[in-house]
């Protein structure tokens, strides 16, 4: 049950001394031949709780154009917003009669809006009209759109266009959107049309008060920049941590999948509007960004972040910091979390932030932040639409230095596994297919076909070993090959190559020491050769023995000789890397 | 039958809607001796009495009930009934 509209009027005029005190003002006219008085006290109400004190002024009934053009019209000069309410049946008299065209309701129109621009500095809202509830042609289609609704969408183009000559200047307040939303018995009233010229009943009214409202918060400024949401069961189902990726729920083909995409599609429309977009998530950093980057059913990505803070710090600390960082005050924020806890929390620190909680019924959450209009604005320019790209570059250069740690992190949440064993026949073909074509991770470089790697698989004295790898998205396939001479208790690396597609993972560490501890284990190996042969495209890998603890012995044939003990310490081994042996 | 508890709910919304106090209403109150109470705030009285105790007025005897005797009896009747 709605609250009565005496207890509306009541507690508007208790707070009408408080108001006085409101810094912001604004000037409101509506010029009108319909009666909608009630829009003024509802209207009145959402701007108080902005802390806006409106001055609502009415026009006569049918008298927009005498009230724009009086020097002490109703519309002055001084009017900050003109709201217009018409009924095309009290424009022209002769709306309904067989044959009708909106030719002289649009000619009307048209005069008013060219009235309205070039006399008012005001901003104008416009308004769609609302066609006919029955046909008055039956089951026929009208020949040449001669009937009362193709009249009354013609009437429309002609106003949306005007919004978008005028923009921003004019606004348009969708009534046949009202209309959808509320049925026509919520929101018209057949009475109040016959009896006081009232067509709308105030559910109608409310709504259209409430975008209103939203057109003076932003013309005020009010209008929200930041969106920080919370991650788990409130960007996607589940709990990424306990989940998993392929656990959480995000599937827009089941429940509640589905709602959590679709609420991810209305946050990526605001970033396309302007709307800065951040996470705050009590989770661990790379495991919530995996999702983010790799999760195939997530459709915010990276790119459209602008800041996040992931960690276990309190969530008040996390805003005031994502404030700091954005450059933006705390009162642009709206914040999003599925925790009544942690709602609770910045509602009390941080009183200036608007904070939702994700509504208990899922299927409500998708429209969750188009339904108030916190963010509306009333254009989009260029600028905001890169804004994003903006505060990434920022951020980029500031975490620079916190990078290596979080390439730690990111490579820990891949799960790489590595599967390192001696190569089979099968093997063949690939390992000298990558003999042939790596040349960046190739110490090297020495080329092989398939029958010299398979000499080398048959012959006692040669060791080829194969690096196969996965993480927790795909198999990567055969990636890695060394090839090793065994000398008596010495072994001599013939070759040691890593295809590029494995590179930035730390995979040939877990490849050198695992493949000297088992030269070691089941051949004795004590001592290791190695070198370094230089070519135009394996500069990265110049100091890649030492790094792995070979020392220098000498140089020789244009290269560089290395050895080192093994002894039981072959080290090195990454602890995100999970070895499996066979 | 008019209860004290009706006109009690009836008299607080006829204040706050004519923004009149309390202690200067009474059964004889009217459009007439009233000058806050013109046509549109009959409109929203209408409304919030139907609102309030769940009933609709006849349309044609909406323009009629011009005092607070009138729209108090017709209430009763309707909640009543």
């Amino acid at each position: 049950m709605t609250e009565g509209f005496d207890r509306i009027v009541a507690a508007v005029a208790g707070m009408e001394e408080a108001a006085r005190s409101f810094s912001d003002e604004c000037r409101i006219v509506f010029l009108r031949n319909i009666t909608i008085e009630g829009i003024d006290t509802l209207l009145t109400r959402n701007l108080y709780a902005e802390r806006i004190r409106p001055i609502v002024q009415f026009g006569g009934y049918g008298t927009m154009v005498q009230d724009v053009l009086a020097a002490d019209g109703a519309a002055g000069s001084d009017a900050d917003l003109i709201v217009l309410a018409l009924s095309v049946d009290e424009l022209d008299a002769s709306y309904g009669s067989p044959g009708w065209t909106s030719h002289a309701a649009s000619a009307q129109l048209e005069g008013l809006f060219e009235l309205l621009a070039s006399r008012t500095r005001a901003t104008i809202a416009v308004h769609s009209f609302i066609g006919p509830l029955w046909s008055e042609q039956g089951l026929i289609v009208a020949a040449e759109d001669r009937d009362l609704t193709s009249q009354t969408a013609a009437l429309n183009r002609l106003v949306v266009e005007a919004v978008r000559r005028h923009s921003p200047r004019f606004v348009l307040m969708d009534w046949e959107r009202y209309l959808r939303r509320l049925g026509a018995e919520s929101a018209l009233d057949p009475r109040g049309h016959y009896l006081w010229r009232a067509p709308f009943k105030r559910a109608f009214l409310e709504v259209w008060a409430q975008q209103l409202a939203r057109v003076v918060c932003a013309l005020r400024g009010r209008a929200k920049k930041v969106l920080v949401l919370d991650c788990d069961n409130t960007l996607w189902g589940g709990v990424i941590g306990e989940d998993g990726l392929d656990g959480i729920q995000l599937d827009r083909h089941q429940y509640p999948g589905r709602a959590f995409f679709d609420f991810q599609t209305t946050i990526r429309q605001l970033a396309a509007r302007g709307v800065l977009i951040a996470l705050c998530s009590k989770n661990n950093e790379a495991e919530a960004l995996d999702v983010i980057d790799h999760h195939p059913a997530c459709q915010l990505r990276r790119a459209d972040l602008a800041a996040w803070r992931i960690n276990w710090n309190d969530k008040a600390s996390n805003l005031s910091a994502l404030a700091a960082e954005l450059n933006l005050g705390l009162d642009s924020f709206v914040f999003v979390d599925d925790s009544a806890l942690e709602c609770e929390l910045i509602r009390q620190l941080l009183p200036q932030v608007t904070v939702m909680q994700v509504p208990r019924k899922l299927h409500e959450l998708p429209p969750l932040l188009l339904r108030d209009g916190l963010f509306d604005t009333l254009s989009v320019t260029g600028e905001d639409s890169r804004r994003t790209r903006l505060y990434q570059d920022q951020r980029q250069r500031e975490q620079l230095r916190s990078a290596v740690h979080s390439i730690e992190d990111y490579l820990r949440s891949l799960e790489t596994v590595a599967r390192i064993h001696r190569a089979d026949n099968g093997e063949v073909p690939r390992i000298a297919q990558l003999t042939q074509k790596t040349n960046q991770f190739n110490l090297t470089t020495r080329r092989y076909s398939e029958q010299d790697i398979r000499a080398f698989i048959a012959d006692e004295d040669v060791e080829v070993f194969s690096l196969t790898a996965r993480d927790r998205f795909d198999s990567l396939g055969l990636v890695g090959v060394l090839v090793v001479f065994i000398e008596g208790t010495e072994a001599r690396v013939d070759s040691f190559l890593l295809s590029c597609r494995a590179l930035g993972r730390r995979l040939e560490l877990a490849m050198i020491a695992r493949c000297l501890a088992k030269l070691r284990e089941q051949r004795g190996i004590e001592i290791s050769r190695a070198e370094y042969l230089p070519t135009a495209r394996n500069a990265q890998v110049a100091d890649f023995w030492p790094s792995v603890g070979f020392s220098v012995t000498g140089t020789a044939d244009g290269g560089t000789r290395y050895m080192r003990l093994i002894d039981g310490h072959a080290g090195g081994t990454p602890t995100f890397v999970t070895i499996e042996d066979d | 039958m008019t209860t004290p508890a009706i006109e009690g709910r009836f008299f607080r919304i006829l204040s706050s809607l004519l923004q009149v106090p309390l202690e200067q209403l009474g059964h004889d109150t009217s459009r007439k001796s009233c000058q806050a109470w013109d046509s549109l705030k009959h409109m929203h009285l209408v409304l919030a009495l139907e609102e309030e105790f769940g009933i609709e007025f006849d349309d044609a005897e909406i323009a009629d009930l011009n005092s607070a005797a009138a729209l108090l009896d017709a209430v009763s009747r309707k909640v009543s009934a």
